[in-house]
């Protein structure tokens, strides 16, 4: 080898070994998209008024059959939601459950035992929405109370009580589009929805509805609503739009959140569900409901509801003729 | 004489970049550490502030601190881990865009929590899940990169490379030597028969000390890193089951929708805990079990007791102890790594050194013996 290669040969090996030992940079992975807007599945068949038709309360004997089966068994099960503010929720005070929905079960307790104790009696189980059927038709629970909407593809497999609440679907937004200052915008109905982002759970026939009706809305999907309540408090949305009793939740947990008076989107009759063998039951149940005529309904509405709706209700009238 | 300057050199170089390899090593294994201390503070935190969540704002108060303190520590470590490794600093800050996410949904969820609204469950769920969406993928993907750096440097010792450089050196020596036997009529020069020799020995001994610090290295990976790494994940994950745990029982009704990553998650403790760790787990898993057992009944304040209590039976004592002696566990084998990585390493730079000034030597050992055969038919 020649002094000179041999030189340069050095060179070119030490300039490697000391230039080279940089990394290359930790890759950053990509954010996951937001979900998208999905249609629900659509109705196999459409709910009429005969479809909130229930059993005749004149034919409940609390002395037989399922009535007398729970007295028996010492409880009452019922399932229940412990995160829907207002209707069934764990008051983190005392940890109970609390609610309107709460208090329907709490009444029908009462009505089956003599000298009923809650603690003792009543078993209130939390579920969520997804479980509500399966586990009344496995015969898990003897009565679901969780904003649970009569319609009658549900009433193929499961039983309800008469209707207990008249829920509509409404929207909630920011207190200063119900200010009554029109400088700043007011909400009046769906037309004021057009260019918002209007949030609700994915999917839902709440989104659906706002789709046919409002299709320049823009749809933001969420988990649940109280998901769409967190969007909301973020700026991420404008609007919230779902049943009332729980827009009242909403409303209730946020001072800058309103439901202003509006025309209803659409009609969520709540019964009370029941497995579909459990006629007597039902039939008792919508005794217990008649027997809340007597102020008990419209206490619980005003304690849990009233403040936050702003409107007055009144406890539904059986839909009649009675189912046979 | 180039032939034997450039062994020298070469040889050198070999041995100098084992050095710089074996530095690597250490700073990598120490931010492999780092980050996987990162990934377990902030699933500590995680169960921390499920934990207390499920306390309730009259209760939270010492779990709150440690939550505090974990969530400060984290971001104490990701500062100190891109001061350390640029290579990571654009990961470190999307991560530390993520924990400021969690922390800000925390604080959020807490403050719902204290006024009793059940929106502050909601915000803690999103902060746990955006936790593991954003912030563990960047995690996992800081873990990959700077396990893979260090098994590379730890890989920088080359005995073949010095074999081979010896040999290639050797071989020329002996063609040289021929070359000058035909021309001088002496079968063998002096000089470079000691230039030879040298060449030989530095190759031997250099080549046995690499060979020694490769098998070293081999060893680190394969045992006390090994079990660094496999004890960090096992903590990780372990955090992950305890936050799960917390939240079944925040969101009351929804069990199985937490208790399958719980599952997920112990599977991992099992499978990559160390032995003498794993009866700290079974102890809490017991008490998982009795917690899952409980809220499927329904009995969900006695479930909630086991949960948060403080009693040797409980759920949070035991999993403290398995938590507790994984941390000290990853701490005394990333230690024992990169101090091993790190002893060595000045014998490697004298060894370097000696070689180069050997290869000096043989040079001018060949010279002399060059210089003399010319002398002598002068």
């Amino acid at each position: 080898m020649r002094p000179s290669m041999g030189l340069a040969a050095l060179t070119a090996v030490v300039a490697l070994v000391a230039g080279g030992c940089g990394y290359d940079a930790t890759p950053v992975p990509e954010a996951a998209p937001e979900p998208a807007y999905e249609p629900a599945d659509p109705p196999t068949c459409e709910t009429t008024d005969s479809d909130l038709a229930s059993y005749d309360p004149a034919d409940a004997d609390p002395s037989s059959g399922k009535v007398d089966e729970i007295r028996e068994r010492g409880r009452l099960i019922v399932g229940v939601s412990a995160d829907t503010y207002l209707m069934g929720y764990r008051n983190p005070e005392n940890n109970r459950i609390e609610g309107f929905d709460i208090d329907f079960a709490r009444a029908i307790g009462a009505a089956i035992f003599p000298n009923f104790n809650a603690g003792r009696d009543l078993h209130i189980r939390v579920i969520n929405s997804g479980q509500r059927i399966e586990l009344l038709e496995n015969g898990e629970l003897d009565l679901v109370i969780r904003n649970f909407t009569v319609n009658c593809a549900r009433w193929e497999t499961i039983a309800f009580s008469q209707v207990y609440y008249e829920a509509t679907q409404k929207v909630l937004v920011r207190k200063e589009l119900d200010d009554g200052d029109e400088d700043n915008g007011e909400y009046h109905g769906l037309e004021d929805l057009a260019g918002k982002k209007v949030c609700a759970p994915n999917p839902s026939t709440s989104l659906d509805n706002i789709q046919e009706r409002q299709p320049e809305a823009e749809l933001v999907p969420a988990g649940n609503h109280t998901g769409c309540l967190v969007k909301f408090q973020r700026g991420e949305v404008d609007a919230i739009t779902g049943d009332d009793t729980v827009l009242a939740g909403l409303a209730a947990q946020d001072p800058s959140a309103v439901v202003p008076e509006q025309q209803p989107i659409s009609e969520e009759p709540y019964g009370i569900g029941a497995n579909a063998d459990d006629e007597d039951l039902v039939a008792f149940v919508n005794s217990v409901l008649e027997d809340m005529r007597n102020g008990t309904w419209q206490r619980s509405y005003r304690k849990w509801l009233r403040p936050h709706l702003g409107v007055d209700a009144t406890q539904p009238r059986p839909v009649t003729p009675y189912r046979s | 004489m180039t032939t034997v300057l450039l062994f020298g050199v070469l040889s050198a170089l070999v041995q100098f970049w084992s050095w710089q390899s074996d530095g690597r090593a250490a700073d990598d294994t120490e931010q492999l550490v780092l980050v996987q201390e990162i990934q377990s503070s902030l699933l500590r935190a995680d169960a921390l502030a499920t934990n207390a969540f499920l306390a309730g704002a009259n209760a939270e108060g010492d779990q709150q601190e440690e939550y505090d303190a974990a969530v400060a520590s984290v971001f104490a470590h990701i500062a100190e881990a891109a001061e350390a490794q640029s290579a990571d600093r654009e990961a470190l800050a999307a991560l530390n865009v993520a924990v400021n996410d969690y922390a800000t949904a925390v604080a959020e969820a807490r403050v719902n929590n204290r006024q009793g609204f059940p929106v502050g469950a909601e915000y803690l769920n999103l902060a746990s899940e955006g936790l593991r969406a954003d912030a563990i993928p960047i995690l996992a993907n800081l873990a990959e990169a700077n396990g893979e750096r260090a098994e590379d440097a730890m890989g920088g010792q080359q005995p073949v490379w010095l074999v081979l450089i010896g040999i290639a050196a050797l071989v020329v020596l002996v063609r040289v030597n021929q070359v000058l036997a035909r021309q001088f009529r002496r079968r063998i020069n002096v000089g470079v028969a000691v230039a030879a020799l040298v060449v030989l020995l530095t190759t031997v001994v250099s080549a046995a000390a690499a060979a020694r610090g490769s098998d070293q290295n081999d060893d680190l990976l394969g045992d006390e890193l090994r079990s660094a790494v496999d004890q960090a994940a096992a903590r990780t994950a372990a955090n992950d089951a305890k936050a799960n745990e917390s939240l079944r029982l925040i969101k009351r009704g929804s069990g199985e929708v937490f208790e399958a990553p719980w599952r997920e998650s112990a599977a991992v403790v099992e499978d990559r805990a160390a032995e003498e760790t794993l009866d700290e787990w079974a102890a809490y898993a017991e008490s998982h079990a009795e917690i899952v057992a409980l809220d499927d009944e329904d009995r969900w304040l006695l479930a909630r007791e086991i949960a948060i209590g403080d009693g040797e039976d409980d759920s949070t004592r035991r999993f403290a102890a398995f938590d507790d002696a994984s941390d000290a566990l990853v701490g005394e084998m990333a230690e024992t790594t990169t101090e091993a990585l790190r002893s060595g390493r000045g014998f490697a730079l004298a060894g370097s050194l000696l070689t180069l000034a050997l290869g000096f030597v043989a040079a001018v050992a060949v010279a002399r013996g060059i210089g003399a055969r010319r002398r002598e038919y002068a």
